[in-house]
C-alpha cells in the first residue's frame, strides 16, 4: 500500500464529484474521480486505490454492476456506495455486491471524511492482517526446514545423541545413540528415560547432569562399561542445556564408541611393557658385569673378568639389533610407507644375501647348500624387505645350527608361487614352541640356546613382510634334526624373467 | 655353621646366572643354578638349597609364581627362604599379605629388579638373619 491513500470517486454528478475531491484532498488523501461507470472501471484497472466512492444511479453501467466488476478486479478495495435512495434493498444489494458501507445523499463533509476514514482503518488492517498471515506462512516454512535440517544433521552425526528434559523424559535421540546403548525397548521422545535406559551408570551420570553443581559450561565426561553380550566401552558426556531466558531446559549426552580406542591402547601398552622388559635384561647384564668388575666382586681371576666383559659386549650388539629390528618391525606396521613394489627377480637377492651371511658360519664351520636357479619368474616385491626377509631366516639358520652342520637354501615356482625353502641341520623347535614362533620377542629356551643372543623380532618380521606381500610361510621341524621354513610368494602374473 | 651356605639361583637370563654365581661364589656361598622354572623342583630334591632366589617373570607357560606356589605347598619344602624377584611389582599385581595368604611367609622376601650383586647378598642375608628367629 502506498504512503498516500488514494481514493476513486465516482459520480455522474460534478457537483458531487468536485465536492468530495475537495474534501477529501483537504485531508491530504490523494483523489481522482471517474464521471461514469465504464470510466471508474478503466481507471481501476490502471491504479490501485484504497478506497472507491461510487454513485448508484448512474447512466450507463450502475453502480452495482460497476462495483461487482471491480471486485472481481481488486477484491481488496474498500467500496462505499452514495445514494439518494436509501432503501433497506439497495443498500443490501450494494453490500451483497462488495460495498462496506453507503453515505446517504445529503451529506456533510464531516459525515464524509467519518465514513470514509471508517473504511480506510478497515483497509488497514485487513492489509495488515495478510502482511501479518504472509509473514507467517513464511517463518513456519523457515522453521520446517531448520528443524528438518537439524534432524537430518542429528541423525547423521556419529555419536549418540540424548535430549532429556526437567522431567527427566526424552525429548531428542538419534539412531547412532540406539545402536550403542543396543536397545531392545524402543527409543520414544516423551518417556521417562528410567523406563527406556536400564544402565545404571548412564542414568547416574545424567542425573548428576540434573544437580545444581554443574553450570552450564561443565562437562560431565564418563567411560562406562556396557557389559556381555553388548562388551563395548562408551564414553559418555553430559551438560545442562539452557533456554532462551536462562532456564534449565534439561541436559544433552553425548555417547561415543570407544571400544576399538581401548584395545588398541592396551595392545600398546602390552607392547611397551614388553619393549621394555627386553630393554632391561640386556642393560642389567651390562650393568651388572661392570659393577663386578670395578668392585672386583668375582674374585681375581683376569679371565674371568675377561669372559664377563665379552659377554657385555655381546649383550650391548644385541640392544643395538634390539633398536634397528623395532624400528623395522614398526615400519611394517605402517601399511602405506615406502613399500616400493616392483618386478624382482628374488634369485640375486636370496643368493647375495646368503654370501654376505656366510661368514657368521665360519666358527661353526657351516657347509652352505644352494639350490636356487639364476632366472625365477619375478615376483612383485619390495627388494629392502624381501633382503630382510632372506637375512632374518638365513641367519637364524647359522646361529641354531650345529658344530658342522649344514644351510641348505632352494627356491622354485610351483603353480602360481614362487617357494624358497630355508632349511638347517639345527637345534629344531619343539611342538610345544612351535605355535609361539612368529610371536613378538618370543625365542626359544633351551641349554642349546642359552647364550645365542637374539632379539626375539626376527620371525615376527619375517611373518609381516609374507603376508605384506600376499604370501604364506610353513615350518617343518625336528627337535635335533633340523628345521626348514619355507616362504611362499605370489608370481608376477604373465610376465616372465628373460 | 661351618658348612657353606648353598643358594639356588633360578632365573632365564643366563648373564643373571652367571653372574651373581661368581659374585656369591666369591662371597662365601654355594651356589645351584636352574634356567626355568620346570627345572627348579627336581634341582631342590637333588641341591637340597638353603634358600631360594626366584625370578617371577620368566616364561608364557613357565612363571617363577606357580613354581613358588608348589614349594610353599610343599610339606618337606615349605620352609625353605624364597626371595622372589620381579621386574615390576606393580604390574605383576603381587601383594604378598593379601593374595597369597597362608602360604608366604616371614622367611620369603621379594625384591625388584634390577639389583646389582651386592643388593642380591645384602637381601639373602636379611633372609637368612629372618629366617634363624622368625616365622
Amino acid at each position: 500500500m502506498d504512503d498516500k491513500v488514494t481514493i476513486l470517486v465516482v459520480d455522474d454528478e460534478k457537483g458531487i464529484r468536485e465536492g468530495c475531491r475537495r474534501i477529501l484532498t483537504g485531508e491530504g488523501f490523494a483523489v481522482d474521480v471517474a464521471a461514469n461507470g465504464k470510466e471508474g472501471l478503466e481507471m481501476v484497472k490502471a491504479k490501485i486505490y484504497d478506497l472507491m466512492l461510487v454513485d448508484l444511479m448512474m447512466p450507463g453501467m450502475g453502480g452495482l454492476d460497476m462495483m461487482e466488476q471491480v471486485s472481481q478486479i481488486d477484491s481488496e478495495i474498500i467500496m462505499i456506495v452514495i445514494t439518494g435512495f436509501a432503501t433497506i434493498e439497495t443498500a443490501v444489494d450494494a453490500m451483497k455486491r462488495g460495498a462496506y458501507d453507503y453515505i446517504p445523499k445529503p451529506f456533510t463533509p464531516d459525515q464524509l471524511l467519518a465514513f470514509v476514514n471508517r473504511g480506510l482503518e478497515k483497509r488497514r488492517l485487513s492489509m495488515q492482517a495478510k502482511r501479518l498471515m504472509e509473514e507467517r506462512d513464511q517463518k513456519l516454512l523457515e522453521v520446517a526446514n531448520e528443524r528438518s535440517k537439524i534432524h537430518t544433521i542429528v541423525n547423521s552425526i556419529a555419536d549418540g545423541i540424548l535430549v532429556i528434559n526437567r522431567e527427566k523424559q526424552l525429548v531428542l535421540f538419534n539412531p547412532a545413540a540406539i545402536k550403542m546403548l543396543a536397545l531392545s525397548r524402543k527409543l520414544e521422545t516423551g518417556k521417562d528415560i528410567n523406563d527406556l535406559i536400564l544402565n545404571e551408570d548412564l542414568i547416574h551420570i545424567i542425573e548428576e547432569g540434573f544437580s545444581s553443581e554443574s553450570s552450564q559450561y561443565t562437562i560431565l565426561s564418563e567411560e562406562i562399561e556396557l557389559p556381555s553380550p553388548i562388551n563395548k566401552t562408551l564414553m559418555v558426556n553430559v551438560s545442562k542445556v539452557r533456554d532462551e531466558t536462562g532456564q534449565d531446559f534439561g541436559i544433552v549426552s553425548t555417547l561415543r564408541d570407544i571400544t576399538s580406542l581401548k584395545e588398541i591402547n592396551q595392545i600398546k601398552s602390552q607392547f611397551v611393557a614388553m619393549v621394555t622388559h627386553e630393554l632391561r635384561a640386556p642393560l642389567s647384564a651390562i650393568e651388572g658385569y661392570l659393577s663386578a668388575y670395578l668392585t672386583q666382586a668375582a674374585g681375581n681371576d683376569p679371565q674371568m673378568y675377561s669372559q664377563m666383559m665379552e659377554r657385555a659386549k655381546q649383550r650391548a650388539h644385541s640392544l643395538l639389533e634390539l633398536v634397528n629390528d623395532l624400528l623395522q618391525y614398526s615400519r611394517l606396521e605402517v601399511k602405506s610407507v615406502a613399500r616400493k613394489k616392483e618386478p624382482l627377480n628374488i634369485s640375486e637377492i636370496i643368493l647375495s644375501t646368503v654370501e654376505l651371511l656366510k661368514v657368521q658360519g665360519t666358527a661353526k664351520d657351516l657347509k652352505f647348500e644352494m639350490d636356487v636357479p639364476e632366472h625365477l619368474p619375478l615376483i612383485e616385491a619390495d627388494r629392502t624387505e624381501m633382503e630382510q626377509l632372506f637375512t632374518n631366516l638365513v641367519s637364524n639358520a647359522i646361529k641354531y645350527n650345529v658344530k658342522k652342520g649344514k644351510v641348505m637354501v632352494k627356491a622354485r615356482p610351483d603353480c602360481n608361487f614362487l617357494h624358497i625353502t630355508v632349511a638347517d641341520t639345527g637345534i629344531g623347535i619343539d611342538d610345544e614352541s612351535l605355535p609361539c614362533i612368529f610371536d613378538e620377542f618370543y625365542r626359544v629356551c633351551g641349554p642349546e640356546t642359552r647364550y645365542v643372543t637374539g632379539t626375539g623380532l626376527g620371525l615376527s618380521i619375517v611373518k609381516k613382510i609374507v603376508e605384506s606381500h600376499f604370501g604364506h610361510i610353513k615350518i617343518d621341524s625336528k627337535v635335533g634334526k633340523g628345521t626348514a621354513f619355507t616362504v611362499m610368494l605370489p608370481i608376477q602374473q604373465g610376465k616372465e624373467s628373460k | 655353621m661351618a658348612k657353606k651356605p648353598k643358594i639356588l639361583l633360578v632365573d632365564n637370563d643366563v648373564d643373571f646366572i652367571d653372574l651373581n654365581k661368581a659374585v656369591l661364589e666369591n662371597g662365601g656361598f654355594e651356589v645351584a643354578v636352574a634356567y626355568a622354572g620346570r627345572e627348579v623342583m627336581d634341582k631342590v630334591k637333588f641341591e637340597q638349597p638353603d634358600l631360594i632366589v626366584l625370578d617371577l617373570m620368566m616364561e608364557k607357560h613357565d612363571t617363577g609364581f606357580g613354581v613358588a606356589k608348589a614349594l610353599k605347598a610343599d610339606p618337606v619344602y615349605r620352609n625353605i627362604p624364597i626371595l622372589m624377584l620381579t621386574a615390576v611389582l606393580g604390574e605383576t599385581g603381587m601383594d604378598f599379605n593379601q593374595e597369597l595368604d597362608g602360604y608366604w611367609m616371614k622367611t620369603d622376601s621379594y625384591a625388584n629388579k634390577p639389583l646389582t650383586p651386592e643388593e642380591l647378598i645384602n637381601k639373602i642375608n636379611e633372609l637368612f638373619a629372618r629366617s634363624k628367629t622368625g616365622e
